[in-house]
């Protein structure tokens, strides 16, 4: 390849999007100048073999994850697709995220305390209270029960994307159990290590310290205020999707990796049955639904969790992370008001934007939605995952025509929400650059103090033009490097 | 250690020996001299298969190998015992199992170990039928006792001597006795017994497969009889496959666990006695007793023993039933 042209392989256009590494003049961001030339100036061979080394490395490891599919006797085991141009963010704008992540985080915690407690913000006529009583993961077990440290969202994923302008916007909070975190770790460790001459030339914020911080986040809502508590991971088993990452934290934090049948109760107490005979846990950290955690208080047919769980809970003899009941604040209604929530419990402008959401309730926003279907994008409110959603632009007049009349029927089921421009990063596709949307998953620890960890994991759409980011559904993840 | 986790350690010991003895077993079978084997027995070539139905018959499979393929032939045995993940006790759900076993506790097991037996896995994972079949199956068994060996030596080097190893030792010799005693009672009794018969010939293949023929002539010389097989397969003190070595082996590694629990540790004192007691019935066998007439007698009794011990095992460490507090 000649040098014009190979240098031609490390611009694109990125169209209207806002691209992370290219101005809209083409020209590479004043952050990402030593990551483009260093690439520039690798061989393809180079390149290749470090390519090579990488998805090596991940399937020697057993880096996977696992997909279950229909009319298949052997579910899929694959490597989470791992592209190594990373997204690089600059001192600046990360603190501003690491500051709205918090604040956001708090206000959603006091939210929690306050709906399990007095329900002042609907008293006061913030949020409607309809919104509590026909929501799925409200858990009247918790009310007036006071958690540990009075923490309820141990460990969140909040997902941001950043429109045209390159502005953060908040389009989700995870709150139960949020994934990703060995992805994060890995990957930088990956990075690390084939990439060190990448990773030496950027001075980048290490996040070694965020998996301490992990641990003393779960350590400080150990009951009583005990001084060395014993702490388990609770996993659904080695079938579960996410198994891996169980593995991995337990792992690198030191914990106990127990699965339901691990685990007995005994005089409101929880056990782990050993060799040495039952040793009591103070705190779990649970990798399963709220309910699929005690059969005797959820779900009476889960195989998953210990009979008698909650009762060990409610007399205060363990804690469980996440708190039950937190997925009362991740719903998709409810978080249209998380802005009016940090004007709320904090006095406070929030700091990270909401993707700007009508809520169909309001007869202006309803009238408004009603007339620009076709630019917007609707969400069934207790729907995940894509289902149940509307996506106005690519969307049929016939699609458009039955959402119009299931928002007339039943407008609280629905929300609606402009649609963005995902910003864009480079992946290096056949060695050469090429543009793809992204979503940054932000993680917050919050145990009686906070931590952000620096970066979080930046998940890509690989599929040309996707906007679908979702391992599941062919998506990648990037290492997110924070420059001091 | 959980409960759970001492059984899966144990299990591990146990399928990767599976593995292990089950590649040994067919290279020797599928390497049975065809012409002399089929005119010592004079078969005619529809009963030539009954060789394959006494190998999946020393793997305890007959059964379910007959539901699922009807015929016995080569091809269909091969493909049974190697990659047919409906069989539970193939190569490939062998490995399978073994591999998820070792990924319910990674965050406690060396690392290195891990990387062995999933690189294992995956290279098994990409063998197709069509490969195997075409060329002898021999370099793909080879490969597997080689994948085996990298595990052990692996297993050797970095293990802590801790009852992780002694749970996944006590797994591996268990499952040792247990194999050798099966591929014994799929040896045909055949009347006439001595050099030319056919138990001869099949005994021969199993010291082949078990790596023990040329250890037996050093020892016996030319003096090869039914008789000295099963005295050399059954009770040879030093020859690592047989059964007395694997028994040994698991006493010792039961006597090895470290246990802190009081009632654990009477349970724990109850089956080593009990082992102890099998093992010293086994020493004190007569020689003239291991004849090719009283070998059945012999080796499910054994097998019998075996069975015991597993499930004591179970119910002294595994079970997950009340354990005081």
């Amino acid at each position: 390849m000649s040098t014009a042209k190979r240098k031609q392989s490390f611009v694109y256009d990125s169209q209207s999007f806002y691209d992370e590494m290219f101005d809209s003049y083409g020209g590479v961001r004043s952050h990402y100048q030593s990551i483009h030339s260093q690439f520039a100036q690798m061989s393809p061979a180079n390149q290749a073999a470090r390519s090579k080394a990488l998805q090596q490395r991940m399937i020697e490891e057993g880096i996977t994850f696992t997909l279950y599919r229909q009319n298949q006797s052997e579910p899929l085991e694959r490597t989470i697709p791992f592209d190594y141009i990373p997204r690089v963010i600059a001192a600046k704008e990360w603190d501003v995220v690491d500051r709205g992540l918090r604040q956001r985080v708090q206000a959603l915690n006091a939210f929690i305390h306050d709906i399990y407690h007095n329900q002042n913000i609907i008293k006061d006529g913030v949020i409607p209270r309809r919104l509590i009583v026909s929501n799925t993961y409200y858990r009247p077990e918790m009310v007036s029960l006071d958690v540990p440290g009075g923490v309820y969202i141990t460990a969140s994923g909040i997902d941001l994307i950043r429109d045209d302008k390159g502005e953060y916007f908040v389009l989700e909070d995870n709150l139960r159990s949020p994934s990703g975190f060995s992805y994060l770790f890995k990957g930088r460790a990956l990075m690390r290590e084939l990439f060190h001459d990448l990773y030496l030339k950027n001075s980048v914020v290490e996040i070694e310290r965020s998996l301490n911080a992990f641990l003393s986040s779960l350590r400080s809502i150990a009951p009583n205020g005990k001084k060395d508590p014993v702490i388990a991971l609770l996993s659904p088993g080695s079938y579960n999707s996410a198994y891996f990452e169980h593995t991995f934290l337990a792992q690198q934090m030191g914990i106990y990796l127990v699965e339901g049948r691990d685990l007995v109760y005994k005089d409101h107490k929880i056990y782990i049955r050993s060799l040495d005979g039952l040793r009591q846990v103070d705190v779990i950290y649970r990798r399963i639904d709220d309910d699929f955690l005690d059969p005797l208080a959820f779900n009476p047919n889960s195989m998953l969790g210990v009979p008698g769980l909650m009762n060990a809970y409610r007399a205060g003899n363990v804690a469980i992370a996440n708190a039950p009941g937190t997925g009362v604040a991740d719903d998709k209604a409810v978080y249209a008001y998380v802005p009016d929530m940090i004007r709320y419990y904090l006095h406070e402008e929030p700091i990270l934007n909401n993707v700007p959401t009508y809520i169909l309730d309001r007869k202006e926003d309803r009238e408004y939605v009603l007339d620009h279907l076709s630019e917007l994008v609707v969400k069934e409110t207790s729907l995940s995952g894509g289902y149940g959603m509307l996506i106005g632009p690519a969307a049929s007049e016939e699609e458009i025509a039955q959402f119009r009349q299931a928002i007339q029927e039943n407008p609280s089921r629905y929300v609606a929400q402009k649609t963005m421009k995902l910003s864009t990063a480079p992946i290096m596709n056949d060695g050469v650059m090429a543009p793809r949307h992204i979503d940054l998953r932000g993680f917050v620890l919050k145990g009686t103090e906070t931590h952000v960890i620096p970066g979080g994991l930046t998940r890509v759409a690989l599929v040309e033009g996707s906007l679908v980011v979702n391992s599941s559904q062919g998506g990648g993840v990037k290492d997110t490097w924070v420059l001091k | 250690m959980l409960n759970r986790t001492a059984e899966a350690l144990f299990w591990i010991g146990r399928y990767m020996e599976r593995a292990e003895n089950h590649a040994r077993l067919i290279d020797v079978y599928y390497h049975l001299q065809q012409d002399e084997f089929m005119s010592s027995i004079q078969l005619a070539e529809n009963q030539h298969n009954d060789k394959w139905q006494r190998m999946v018959e020393a793997l305890g499979s007959k059964a379910s190998f007959e539901q699922a393929y009807g015929q016995y032939s080569e091809q269909t045995v091969l493909v049974y015992i190697t990659l047919d993940r409906d069989n539970p006790n193939s190569l490939v759900s062998c490995i399978s199992h073994a591999r998820n076993n070792l990924r319910t506790l990674r965050e406690q097991a060396p690392t290195e170990l891990w990387e062995v037996l999933n690189s294992f896995y995956l290279w098994l994972r990409e063998q197709s039928s069509d490969g195997l079949l075409k060329e002898s199956p021999h370099q793909f068994l080879s490969q597997i006792k080689n994948w085996c060996h990298m595990f052990y030596g692996c297993m050797h080097s970095v293990m802590p001597r801790q009852n992780e190893w002694n749970f996944m030792e006590c797994g591996r010799y268990l499952e040792r006795a247990e194999n050798t005693l099966r591929i014994l009672n799929a040896v045909p009794r055949d009347i006439t017994g001595g050099i030319s018969g056919g138990s001869y010939l099949y005994l021969q293949a199993v010291l082949r497969s078990m790596s023990g023929y040329q250890a037996f002539r050093r020892i016996y010389a030319d003096s090869i009889s039914v008789e000295r097989i099963l005295e050399f397969v059954i009770l040879g003190t030093s020859f690592p496959r047989s059964v007395h070595f694997a028994f040994h082996k698991l006493i010792e590694h039961i006597r090895s666990l470290e246990l802190h629990d009081k009632q654990l540790k009477i349970a724990h004192d109850r089956i080593y006695r009990q082992i102890s007691k099998l093992s010293a019935e086994l020493d004190c066998i007569e020689i003239g007793d291991l004849t090719c007439e009283r070998k059945d007698e012999l080796t499910l009794s054994l097998l019998q023993s075996c069975s015991w011990i597993g499930n004591e095992l179970g119910k002294t460490f595994f079970l997950v039933g009340e354990v005081s507090a």
